[in-house]
Parts: structure tokens; C-alpha cells; sequence
């Protein structure tokens, strides 16, 4: 049961937008910023991204919500979605993506542990300063989004087959659409 | 100061109120936090990440009533503290 008396009917972070839609409205756009809008890193492998430091902060809500909208845009590839949680060392994803995950990994321990070397290899592999830059603050939001979704003990619903339709919604639409419904809902005054 | 770990970052402030803030910095010999280089690089991002902050930190949504400017600074510092973040 959540901590705080959010909205029963919305999962997750989406419980937490509608309970507090002057801050779902920024952090809505910098997921669009960094996940959804056009980049040299494709979304998929920024999902991943994104999927993998959630499954180290263990967050049950955000690593299926994303790993289902990576598997979307990887052609429906779930299991290597599985493989990049597991080992993403020998998953089948390319050098660059591996060498940024490993960043994304460090800074999901603590931004200190980033260290020169793994800058020098991911550049090695052809990241652009952009990209390794993207890959910390990706790393680094997504700490805070898991660490807001499970400090507020938000409720997360088990059923795989509702995350991957939103996850289809997502992946074409991106992530501002949830503003919309909670005007919507705030407007109806569903939401408290 | 130190170099960052992406030159790219610290050398291509784009266009916009960061990147005046370096300049003058610079020009006066001023010591700055190295986060404005990261502020001027993505401003799109920035763009958010300041609405987020001025909300959460300044805004008057229902908490600032029972949460004073002072007390959510004092969050903030006591997180970054235990971050072991200096600035």
C-alpha cells in the first residue's frame, strides 16, 4: 500500500503525476528530452538504459514499465531486454552501448565512481560526448524516479500483458501524454 | 579548477543564460560551479530540470504552507551531504 493516499486506480509514477502535477509536468518533459525525442542514441538503446538502472535500484515498477517500452522498440526482443538486466556484457547489444552502460551502471552506485577509463572506453567505442553526457543523466534521473516510485511505496500491478500495451502507447507516442489525462482527471476532480 | 571528463561539454556552451553567467565568470577570473558547463551543453533538458527544481524547491503548490523555502534547502543539503556532494 502506497505511503501516502495517491489515486488507486493509477500505477506507479502515475499515482505520484496526479497526486502532484507541478512536478509530473517538468519530469514528463525530461523524460521526453532524454528517451523519446530524436538522438544518435536510438530509443531502444536508451530504454535500455534507462531498464537497467532501474533493475540495479530494483525498482519493480520502472525496469518492467521501461523494459517493456525497450522490447517495443526492439521489435518485441524481450529476452534481450532480460539479458541486459542479467549481463550486459554478453548481451547482444553493440560495444558503445555496452561501454555506456557500464557508466550508467557507475553512476547508478554513486556518480564518484566514474571513473576516466570508462569515459576513454566508451569514447573508444565511438560514444560522442553527447551520448556519454545523455547516458549519465539518464542514469542519474532514473535514480531519482525509482527512488520516488518505491520511497512512496507506490502499488505496481504484476500484469505483463498491461505493460506492454501501454508500453506500445509510450514507445509512439512518448511520455507527455500522461499530462493530458491528468489534467483530465484533476479537472473531473478524481484525483486529490 | 579541474578539467571535466567531457571536453566537449565544457567547451561548447550553447546560447542562452548559463553560458552568459560563464562568460562573465571567465572574464572576471571568478571561480564557478562546473555544473553550469552541464546547465549551457542540453538546455532543452535544463529547461525542465530548472522548472522541476523551482517547483519542488520554491514552488507554491500545497506544501509551502508547511514546508518553508528553508526547510526543503535543508533536505536538499542533507541529502547531497550524505552523497557525500560537496557543492
Amino acid at each position: 500500500m502506497p505511503h501516502i493516499r495517491v489515486s488507486e486506480k493509477l500505477p506507479g509514477i502515475r499515482s505520484l503525476f496526479a497526486f502532484r502535477p507541478e512536478t509530473a509536468t517538468p519530469m514528463s518533459e525530461l523524460a521526453e528530452v532524454l528517451l523519446h525525442q530524436p538522438g544518435t542514441l536510438s530509443p531502444g538503446e536508451r530504454e535500455l538504459i534507462a531498464t537497467y538502472v532501474s533493475s540495479q535500484n530494483d525498482c519493480y515498477y520502472c525496469q518492467t514499465a521501461h523494459g517493456a517500452i525497450a522490447a517495443h522498440h526492439l521489435g518485441g526482443n524481450e529476452e534481450l531486454v532480460l539479458d541486459v538486466k542479467r549481463d550486459f556484457e554478453h548481451a547482444a547489444v553493440s560495444d558503445k552501448l555496452k561501454a555506456l552502460l557500464a557508466i550508467a551502471g557507475k553512476v547508478q552506485r554513486g556518480g564518484k565512481n566514474v571513473q576516466p577509463e570508462d569515459v576513454e572506453r566508451a569514447r573508444r567505442e565511438g560514444a560522442t560526448d553527447l551520448e556519454i553526457h545523455d547516458t549519465v543523466l539518464i542514469a542519474a534521473a532514473f535514480c531519482m524516479f525509482n527512488r520516488y516510485v518505491d520511497g512512496l511505496a507506490t502499488w505496481t500491478p504484476t500484469d505483463l500483458e498491461g505493460f506492454r500495451e501501454r508500453a506500445a502507447k509510450v514507445a509512439r507516442d512518448g511520455y507527455l501524454g500522461v499530462l493530458g489525462y491528468i489534467e483530465e482527471t484533476r479537472a473531473a476532480g478524481h484525483a486529490t | 579548477m579541474d578539467a571535466m571528463f567531457l571536453p566537449e561539454v565544457e567547451g561548447n556552451p550553447q546560447p542562452g543564460p548559463t553560458a552568459d553567467l560563464i562568460r562573465i565568470a571567465q572574464s572576471a577570473g571568478a571561480e564557478y560551479p562546473k555544473i553550469w558547463h552541464l546547465f549551457a551543453y542540453r538546455p532543452e533538458a535544463t529547461a525542465h530540470l530548472g522548472a522541476f527544481t523551482h517547483e519542488i524547491m520554491r514552488g507554491d503548490g500545497p506544501v509551502s504552507a508547511s514546508l518553508s523555502p528553508g526547510l526543503r534547502e535543508l533536505i536538499a543539503a542533507f541529502t547531497s551531504s550524505a552523497n557525500e556532494c560537496p557543492f
